[in-house]
């Protein structure tokens, strides 16, 4: 008979009584700094620099890439006064949320299928991931080739089928749907590739519970799937939102903002300021409100989170 | 043990060796051969006469001065317009660089060239006056090529109409309200600043020229919102009440129109005489002429074209002005023209190709633009009135503006 005591059973660890325990522990806890001060360096210089860099321009006078006097709140004045900002904050939102409840769902169906084949699986995944592998500037350059009005294959097919030629980036809503689609479409793998991570963490034990239970797909999917990807579903909203709501490229390439300013989101504005109007106190001042508007939405999905858990 | 030490020795002697060539890299490059940066459009390995003609220069050049040596980098306009001025407040400009006419002044102002040396007004032959390449501290730049604005049209397209090349804007929107009827695109033009609003803002730049418009006030603000203004506005108006703007014109810009009209959707349009060569290539039914008249009955349009500048901060101003004045010489110029460019400088036209028929054909683009155009002052916010354009003309087409609101609204849009 054993009578060796179980871990779990085994107290925690008494606090050190001794002055030579006690020294100890402190030299421990200033070896930690060791391998923190680096990390921290590396984010001081790469996002904390920068980001009071761009709130110190946004508060001075500029002239082209000169930074002149001290101006206050002066450019934010500006920006909360500019007409355009409620269209652009819509425009952001719309672009983002419509991007992410296309590559959301299109990331999980294609994890999915992915984690249920047993032959060509790595083909098939290579298939999926084509798009993801492509930069964002090659990718809008291949759209708006395919789209050409004059002579892109879009333009082809649908005159072929008696629809006149595609137009997509000539009106305002068709050019914001257009960039939407093809942001979802090109990101859509980068969900998939964190849901599939996830599903095969699921114990194969459940599902065979489920099957002798009588369980069908739909069953498997809401009461083993989802529970089990709770957490990355919220880890890949976030990842996703950040990703669109800073995206500039493929707008770039496509539309510019443009027509009429339909597709110019905040990271746009903030382009189109800093190379086009050349105003980088307006540029800063936006990116500042950028920056906020992209924490507010991380927080809301994060803080949903916690409530959801609670 | 051992081999952990030698490892590290290497390590030690390879850094120390790496340390020991940074810090001599700088006397080098005080004595020998200067090598130029040259940032240009044009890719020479493109087969094209223009690129063609650009590495032939280069070669000769180098050849020419063995000391020196041109590193070209390909950029196109908009990024150029972009990155100079950030090049510049780094220190890190080109040497050299091609800067679009209207353009100019505005890179002076961001800092993106050094002033001209004195050798730079030894030369006083240049065709057209070169004073309205100036920025703050003086002149900046030198012509490279002259361009001006002409009126495309496609013959056979005329021909199947009926009807004769039309001598004024008013009639142009006639023939093309009937031209869009029978399937094709009336009038090309294209209101996206995809590419810097160029076809909108140079064929605004030649209409506001005709009517005798200054563009700019005495204090430098846009100010072309008058009656000779709004001509351009309402005749844009017109050709879409007519129908005869393409469904695409929102997006359209400078190559997809010049596509257009090359392969024969486009019944016709303005566009630079640059293209005047390569048009007759691609669609022998393209022909070209002065520009239709408006109200004053003139068709004598803007001086524009490239220019050849100094970096701010060069390291090698003497050799750059040596490079852009090899470029803009005789020889360099006479090379240029079979590429169908319009040289800048009387001498160039003592060159023997001149006398050819192959230069035929330049040698009446360059009377037509010596006859048709006068240059004129630019200020610094040509990507602001150019931006606009683009804009008003969006919403003329999406939102049905007439001609008055789209003519205020983009000098409204310039004076923001």
């Amino acid at each position: 008979m054993s009578i060796a005591s179980s871990p779990r059973t085994q107290a925690p660890e008494a606090p050190p009584t001794s002055k030579v325990e006690v020294i100890r522990r402190r030299r421990e806890d200033r070896r930690v700094w060791l391998y923190v001060l680096p990390v921290s360096a590396v984010f001081l210089f790469v996002f904390i620099g920068p980001l009071f860099y761009t709130a110190w321009t946004a508060l001075h006078e500029t002239k082209y890439y000169q930074i002149g006097e001290f101006s206050g709140l002066n450019s934010f004045v500006e920006l909360l006064s500019d007409p355009n900002l409620p269209n652009s904050i819509r425009t952001t939102l719309v672009f983002s949320l419509g991007a992410l409840i296309i590559a959301l769902p299109a990331g999980l169906l294609s994890a999915i299928v992915l984690n249920s084949l047993h032959r060509f699986k790595r083909s098939v995944r290579s298939l999926f991931l084509l798009t993801w592998l492509m930069s964002q500037a090659t990718v809008g350059t291949i759209w708006l080739w395919f789209l050409n009005p004059n002579f892109g294959p879009a333009t082809a097919i649908t005159t072929s089928l008696g629809f006149g030629p595609t137009d997509v980036f000539s009106s305002p809503t068709t050019a914001l749907l257009a960039v939407t689609l093809i942001t979802a479409w090109w990101s859509y793998p980068q969900a998939m590739l964190l849901f599939l991570g996830a599903l095969q963490t699921i114990p194969e034990e459940l599902r065979e519970s489920l099957k002798v239970d009588g369980g069908g797909l739909w069953h498997d999917f809401v009461n083993i799937t989802l529970p089990f990807l709770r957490n990355t579903i919220v880890s890949v909203v976030v990842v996703l939102l950040m990703l669109y709501v800073q995206m500039v490229t493929i707008i770039l390439v496509t539309t510019r903002g443009g027509p009429l300013r339909a597709t110019e989101t905040l990271s746009m504005r903030v382009f189109n300021q800093t190379f086009n109007d050349f105003n980088l106190s307006g540029a800063s001042a936006t990116a500042i409100l950028l920056f906020t508007l992209n924490l507010v939405l991380t927080l809301a999905v994060i803080r949903f989170r916690r409530k959801e858990s609670l | 043990m051992i081999k952990k030490r030698w490892r590290f020795a290497v390590a030690l002697a390879a850094a120390a060796s790496l340390l020991a060539t940074g810090c001599s890299g700088s006397a080098s490059e005080s004595e020998g051969p200067v090598t130029l940066t040259y940032w240009d459009f044009l890719d020479p390995s493109q087969d094209n006469p223009r690129a063609k003609a650009l590495k032939e220069n280069l070669a000769n050049f180098e050849a020419a001065n063995p000391d020196i040596k041109v590193e070209l980098a390909v950029v196109s306009l908009g990024d150029m317009l972009n990155r100079l001025p950030q090049a510049a407040a780094a220190g890190q400009a080109p040497d050299v660089f091609k800067m679009f006419t209207p353009q100019v002044p505005q890179m002076a102002a961001a800092g993106a060239y050094s002033p001209l040396p004195a050798a730079a007004s030894e030369i006083t032959d240049w065709l057209r006056p070169i004073d309205t390449l100036a920025g703050p501290d003086g002149q900046v730049a030198v012509p490279y090529e002259y361009r001006t604005c002409a009126f495309y049209y496609n013959e056979k397209v005329l021909k199947q109409l009926g009807v004769e090349v039309p001598k004024t804007y008013d009639e142009v929107v006639t023939v093309a309200g009937k031209a869009a009827k029978a399937g094709v695109t009336g009038f090309g033009t294209g209101f996206s600043d995809a590419d810097n609003s160029a076809i909108i803002a140079t064929f605004f730049d030649c209409f506001m020229s005709q009517v005798d418009q200054p563009i700019w006030n005495a204090e430098g603000k846009a100010d072309f919102a008058t009656e000779k203004g709004i001509e351009f506005g309402n005749f844009l108006a017109d050709l879409r009440d007519a129908g005869a703007l393409a469904s695409s014109v929102t997006s359209d810009t400078y190559g997809t129109v010049a596509d257009g009209l090359a392969n024969g959707t486009v019944a016709m349009t303005v566009l630079g005489t640059e293209r005047i060569v390569t048009m007759a290539s691609q669609n022998p039914d393209v022909k070209w002429t002065s520009l239709p008249t408006a109200s004053t009955g003139d068709d004598t349009g803007a001086t524009i074209g490239w220019t050849l500048g100094i970096g701010a901060d060069s390291e090698h101003a003497d050799a750059a002005w040596k490079f852009i004045e090899y470029m803009t010489g005789p020889k360099a110029a006479a090379v240029m023209a079979t590429g169908g460019e319009v040289p800048t400088r009387a001498a160039t036209y003592d060159e023997a190709f001149f006398s050819t028929p192959e230069a035929k054909t330049v040698n009446k683009i360059a009377e037509y633009v010596k006859s048709n155009s006068e240059p004129h002052t630019y200020a610094d916010d040509w990507i602001a009135v150019a931006t606009g354009l683009s804009q008003a003309g969006q919403d003329l087409y999406l939102n049905k503006k007439s001609g008055s609101d789209f003519i205020t609204s983009a000098q409204d849009a310039a004076n923001k």
